[in-house]
C-alpha cells in the first residue's frame, strides 16, 4: 500500500507516479485477477478521469491509451462541483463513535474504487518483465470539453495498492 | 404494468407522450414538477443522491420510480425509456435521436434540454463552479457537450460488471461505468448538482436500472447484504428491500413492443 504522500510527481509534472513493484519481496504468486485499488478518493470538486499506465512514468494526457504505452484502464469520478452551502457546509465531520448517531454519512465522504488490470499486468509479466510503477494521469471532466485539461489538483486520495487474487471472481470470467 | 422501452426504438406516439409529459412537469412549480424532482439529486440543497456507496443502485431506482409516476400523473402513457449507450447505434450516433434538438423550424424538443429552476444565488454558484453546464440568462436550461460516440462504454465493459458475483462489486462497477457516461454527455450531466435537470439523465439512469434488473434475474444476481435491506432511501418512503422487485413497482423492461 502506497500512501498519497509517498507518490511522486511524474515527469510531465501533471501526473503522479507510485512504486508498486510486482512480483514483490515474496516472489511471484500466480493470480487470476489483479486490481489497482485506490481508497479515500475525493469527489467534492468537478468531475475528473484518472488514466493508469504501467511502467510509463513519463505518461501524460497526450499518451495514447494503448497496450504499447502501458495503458491499463481508467476510472471516472462524478464530482459534486464545489460547495453550495454556507461556510463549513462541506467540511467533513470526524467519524463518529457514538452509537446513537444515526445520521447518514456526509455526502462528500471519500470513496474507494478500483481498476482491474489483469490483462495488462499478465502481458507485462509474460514478456519477462515486472511491474515497477503505476502512473496516474488525472484529467478534469468539466462541463465544456474545451476546458478539459490535466488536473493534478483534483486527484486526492488516501492510498493506492495492487491486489492480486487467485480464486475465481467476477472479473475472471471473460465477457460473453 | 408500465413498460420501459429502448429509447432508440420508440414509436412516434411513444415519443410524443414522453415529450408531453416532460412539458407538463416543466410547467409545474410545486412538488409535482420537474424542478422538485431534478433538485432532489443535487441543488437546491440538501443533496440526497447516493454516489460512491452501496445505496447507489437502490436509491436511483426509487428516484426513477417516483419521477416516472409524476410523469404518468400528467400523461398516463408516458414511460421512461432507456438509452443503451453500449449499442452499435449509440457508438455511431451518440445520444438517442429523440433527445436531440429539433430543427430550427420545429417546436423545441423538451427532451433536448431541461429548465434549471434554481434560486439566483444557486445559479450564480453553478455558473462560477461549473461554467458551461447551463445557459445564460434568468431562465437557464441545461447544456450538453458530448464526446465522440465511440468513447461510450462498450458491451464488454458492461459484461464484466454483469459477471459480478456480489452486490457490492456489481454496484461499484456499474457506478463507475455510469460516471463515464455522465461526463461523456458533458454540460449539466457532468456534475452532481445539476445533472438531473438534463432530460437525458432519466434515460441514462433507466439504462443503469435495467442493467441492475438484468443482473438480478441472471444466475449471478444476488440481493444486497442483509445489513443494507432495511436502510431507508431518503427522501423516498422506501427501504432498499422495497426496491428489489421491479414487478412490485409496476414496471418492466422491453426491447420492443409490437402491437
Amino acid at each position: 500500500m502506497v500512501t498519497a504522500a509517498a507518490a511522486r510527481t511524474g515527469e510531465a509534472e501533471q501526473t503522479l507516479v507510485v512504486d508498486l513493484p510486482f512480483p514483490g519481496e515474496g516472489g511471484e504468486a500466480a493470480f487470476s485477477r489483479a486490481d489497482i485499488v485506490i481508497t479515500g478518493v475525493d469527489h467534492s470538486s468537478i468531475s475528473y478521469e484518472v488514466r493508469l499506465f504501467l511502467n510509463n512514468p513519463s505518461a501524460d494526457a497526450a499518451t495514447p491509451r494503448t497496450p504499447e504505452a502501458g495503458y491499463a484502464g481508467r476510472f471516472t469520478v462524478f464530482g459534486h462541483g464545489g460547495c453550495y452551502g454556507d461556510p463549513g457546509h462541506c467540511d467533513m465531520p470526524s467519524a463518529s463513535d457514538d452509537p446513537t448517531d444515526l445520521r447518514p454519512a456526509h455526502p462528500l465522504t471519500p470513496l474507494d474504487t478500483y481498476v482491474t488490470i489483469t490483462d495488462p499486468l499478465q502481458r507485462l509479466l509474460a514478456d519477462g518483465g515486472a511491474l515497477e510503477t503505476v502512473t496516474l494521469v488525472p484529467l478534469s471532466m468539466t462541463p465544456s470539453r474545451e476546458d478539459r485539461k490535466p488536473a493534478p489538483e483534483l486527484l486526492k486520495f488516501q492510498d493506492v495498492s495492487l491486489q492480486t487474487y487467485l480464486t475465481a471472481t467476477e472479473a475472471d470470467v471473460p465477457p460473453v | 404494468m408500465g413498460i420501459r422501452r429502448n429509447a432508440s426504438t420508440l414509436s412516434a406516439a411513444e415519443v410524443e407522450a414522453l415529450r408531453q409529459s416532460f412539458n407538463a412537469v416543466y410547467g409545474l412549480r410545486d412538488d409535482r414538477g420537474y424542478g422538485y424532482f431534478a433538485g432532489l439529486h443535487g441543488l437546491p440543497l440538501p443533496v440526497y443522491c447516493e454516489h460512491g456507496t452501496s445505496l447507489f443502485l437502490p436509491w436511483h431506482r426509487a428516484y426513477l420510480y417516483f419521477f416516472e409516476r409524476a410523469l404518468q400523473d400528467q400523461v398516463a402513457e408516458a414511460n421512461l425509456p432507456w438509452w443503451d449507450w453500449t449499442s452499435a447505434a449509440a457508438h455511431e450516433q451518440g445520444l438517442p435521436p429523440a433527445y436531440l434538438p429539433s430543427g430550427a423550424t420545429a417546436p423545441a424538443n423538451p427532451l433536448a434540454a431541461g429548465p434549471v429552476t434554481l434560486s439566483a444565488d444557486d445559479l450564480t454558484l453553478v455558473r462560477a463552479n461549473l461554467p458551461g453546464a447551463i445557459t445564460a440568462g434568468s431562465q437557464p436550461v441545461t447544456r450538453r457537450d458530448p464526446d465522440f460516440p465511440d468513447e461510450l462504454p462498450r458491451p464488454a465493459t458492461v459484461s464484466r460488471a454483469l459477471n459480478s458475483r456480489t452486490f457490492n462489486s456489481f454496484n461499484m462497477l456499474l457506478e463507475g461505468i455510469h460516471n463515464g457516461v455522465h461526463v461523456w454527455v458533458g454540460g449539466a450531466m457532468s456534475a452532481v448538482p445539476v445533472a438531473a435537470y438534463d432530460p437525458v439523465f432519466w434515460a441514462h439512469h433507466s439504462m443503469v436500472d435495467r442493467l441492475w434488473y438484468l443482473w438480478q434475474i441472471s444466475p449471478r444476481g444476488v440481493n444486497p447484504p442483509a445489513a443494507l435491506l432495511d436502510r431507508p432511501l431518503p427522501p423516498f418512503p422506501m427501504t432498499v428491500r422495497d426496491t428489489l422487485d421491479i414487478s412490485t413497482l409496476g414496471y418492466e423492461y422491453a426491447v420492443q413492443v409490437i402491437g
